[in-house]
């Protein structure tokens, strides 16, 4: 017996360690949100975008640092929490994309939730899944 | 032993399924987060042990079922309320026959919210709980003032104790709004989600949603975080106002839930550098500055954190909000509360809202650890 409750024990670490993290309770699409975009010729496999909201418009960066490319537009809308993003970045060859992600909004009420769907831009087109740090 | 070990089991067993379907573990909140009203059931069963902890009390029951016995969690309200009522730990024994009708989880466990719990042996009802009425105020009596005529928010004397109380609302709602809700904040008609406050769209989509899942999600119940804002001054414990006239600040301390409180400073510093150096963190209760105005307090708090929910019910904000709140004391029993909400990331206009408190004298603030260290 002493070992069936030392495994439920385990049982219960084992999903206490995969529990949802506490929620951000603003807007949903604010914070720093990690991901991948691939495969493509285009572009790496990672994609990192960070957003913020000033209360009428959402504005951000997509892959800061050496890649950087600013938010040309992006937009929730909330009938079903559909997230549309633009911008303007570079393939490898250093040549300018403009890309055009839209997505999901999945896990809501998580500080984790992730936002998924298709890319498209430079001829190509993918799917993408990002989830928020 | 056997009925410990069985205990035990379910237990673990409840809390992994809790925790697998994400549906988490809950504090001292609104109940139909994780019961459901449409589903009532009666149990007769064994008591098999007694967990007289936070933030609600659970009686395990052992029920028949052919020839083996099903384990069943009952949950009570919580220590506070049970106590209040002349309940305790002693009430019931393991090995008691009793009966408990209620209603069941949402999530299929077996777990019982009950409504009424009864001795098989003695017919007697137990874990009664009687709403808690603020004390009868028979006479007016003078708002208490301090030596240079400025209101004592807090105890009338230095030998006196006493906090705040029996909010007339206990959800925020705008001022000349009626609508109905349960004391969680939990509307009746999820279609008046419009007319509590004038939200923007996101807002009013994810109050909805917040609506929809019972509040089940609130960061104050789950996770404990601290009620920042005017909902401090909504929850059922009350607060109490420690007023620090030789340093020039006020410490609005939390009843029933972990020990946390805010820090209104009236001696005329800035919203930054409240701490030390250029301290502008958000903070779940905000930077708060206040200043007499007559006989009212006012103060003005900003630089809100956004990982709380704000309100009962929750009505989202963002690290936008600014809060300017009046306190009034117009006789020793009464404290007029008005709030006026600035919070252009998340509303389309500033609103107000107000309500009354009512002093519950002699007595210490009520005190509980949040989650009583469960996991």
């Amino acid at each position: 017996m002493r070992a069936t409750i030392i495994i439920f024990t385990l049982l219960v670490a084992s999903f206490a360690s995969t529990a949802p993290a506490t929620a951000q309770e603003g807007y949903p699409l604010k914070g720093s949100w990690v991901g991948t975009w691939g495969p493509s010729k285009l572009h790496d496999n990672d994609l990192l975008v960070v957003m913020n909201w000033d209360g009428k418009a959402v504005s951000g960066q997509v892959n800061p640092g050496t890649d950087d490319a600013k938010m040309k537009t992006a937009t929730l809308n909330p009938e079903g929490w559909l997230v549309h993003m633009e911008f303007d970045g570079k393939d490898k060859a250093g040549k300018a994309v403009s890309y055009v992600l839209d997505g999901k909004i999945d896990g809501l009420a998580f500080r984790n939730r992730t936002i998924s769907g298709t890319w498209k831009g430079g001829g190509e087109s993918g799917q993408f899944k990002l989830q928020r740090q | 032993m056997k009925n410990r070990v069985s205990t035990a089991l379910v237990v673990a067993g409840l809390l992994a399924a809790a925790l697998g379907s994400a549906v988490p573990l809950l504090a001292h909140h609104e109940i139909l987060a994780k019961f459901d009203d449409t589903k009532p059931s009666t149990i007769t069963g064994v008591v098999s042990d007694v967990d007289w902890k936070n933030p609600h009390v659970h009686v395990f029951v052992n029920v028949k079922k052919g020839n083996d016995a099903e384990n069943w969690a009952v949950e009570l309200e919580s220590i506070l309320d049970l106590t209040r009522n002349g309940w305790s730990e002693e009430t019931v024994h393991p090995g008691d026959q009793v009966t408990v009708n209620g209603i069941l989880a949402r999530n299929g466990s077996r777990q019982l919210w009950s409504k009424s719990f009864k001795l098989t042996k003695t017919g007697k009802e137990v874990f009664t709980v009687a709403e808690a009425k603020a004390p009868a105020v028979l006479s007016k009596r003078p708002t208490p003032r301090w030596p240079d005529n400025v209101p004592r928010l807090g105890a009338p004397s230095a030998s006196a104790q006493g906090y705040w109380a029996y909010p007339s609302a206990t959800a925020l709602v705008e001022d000349g709004v009626k609508v109905e809700m349960s004391k969680h904040g939990l509307l009746k008609n999820i279609a008046d989600a419009p007319k509590v406050a004038p939200m923007q769209p996101w807002a009013l989509a994810l109050y909805r949603e917040r609506q929809r899942r019972f509040l089940a999600d609130d960061p104050t119940f789950i996770n404990c975080k601290p009620p920042g804002g005017p909902r401090q001054l909504q929850l059922s414990e009350g607060v109490q106002f420690v007023e620090d006239r030789e340093r020039q600040r006020i410490f609005v301390l939390l009843g029933g839930g972990n020990t946390n409180y805010r820090i209104v400073y009236l001696d005329g510093r800035g919203h930054q550098g409240q701490v030390g150096g250029d301290d502008d963190n958000p903070l779940y209760y905000g930077r708060s500055v206040g200043k007499w105005e007559g006989d009212t307090l006012v103060t003005d708090t900003r630089g809100f954190n956004e990982d709380f929910w704000f309100t009962n019910g929750g009505l989202p904000h963002t690290d936008q909000l600014t809060l300017i709140e009046r306190f009034t004391r117009p006789d020793l029993d009464t404290l007029n509360y008005e709030v006026s909400v600035d919070d252009p990331g998340a509303y389309t206009r500033t609103w107000k809202a107000s309500w009354t408190m009512h002093w519950v004298a002699d007595q210490e603030l009520p005190r509980q650890l949040c989650q009583d260290n469960r996991p």
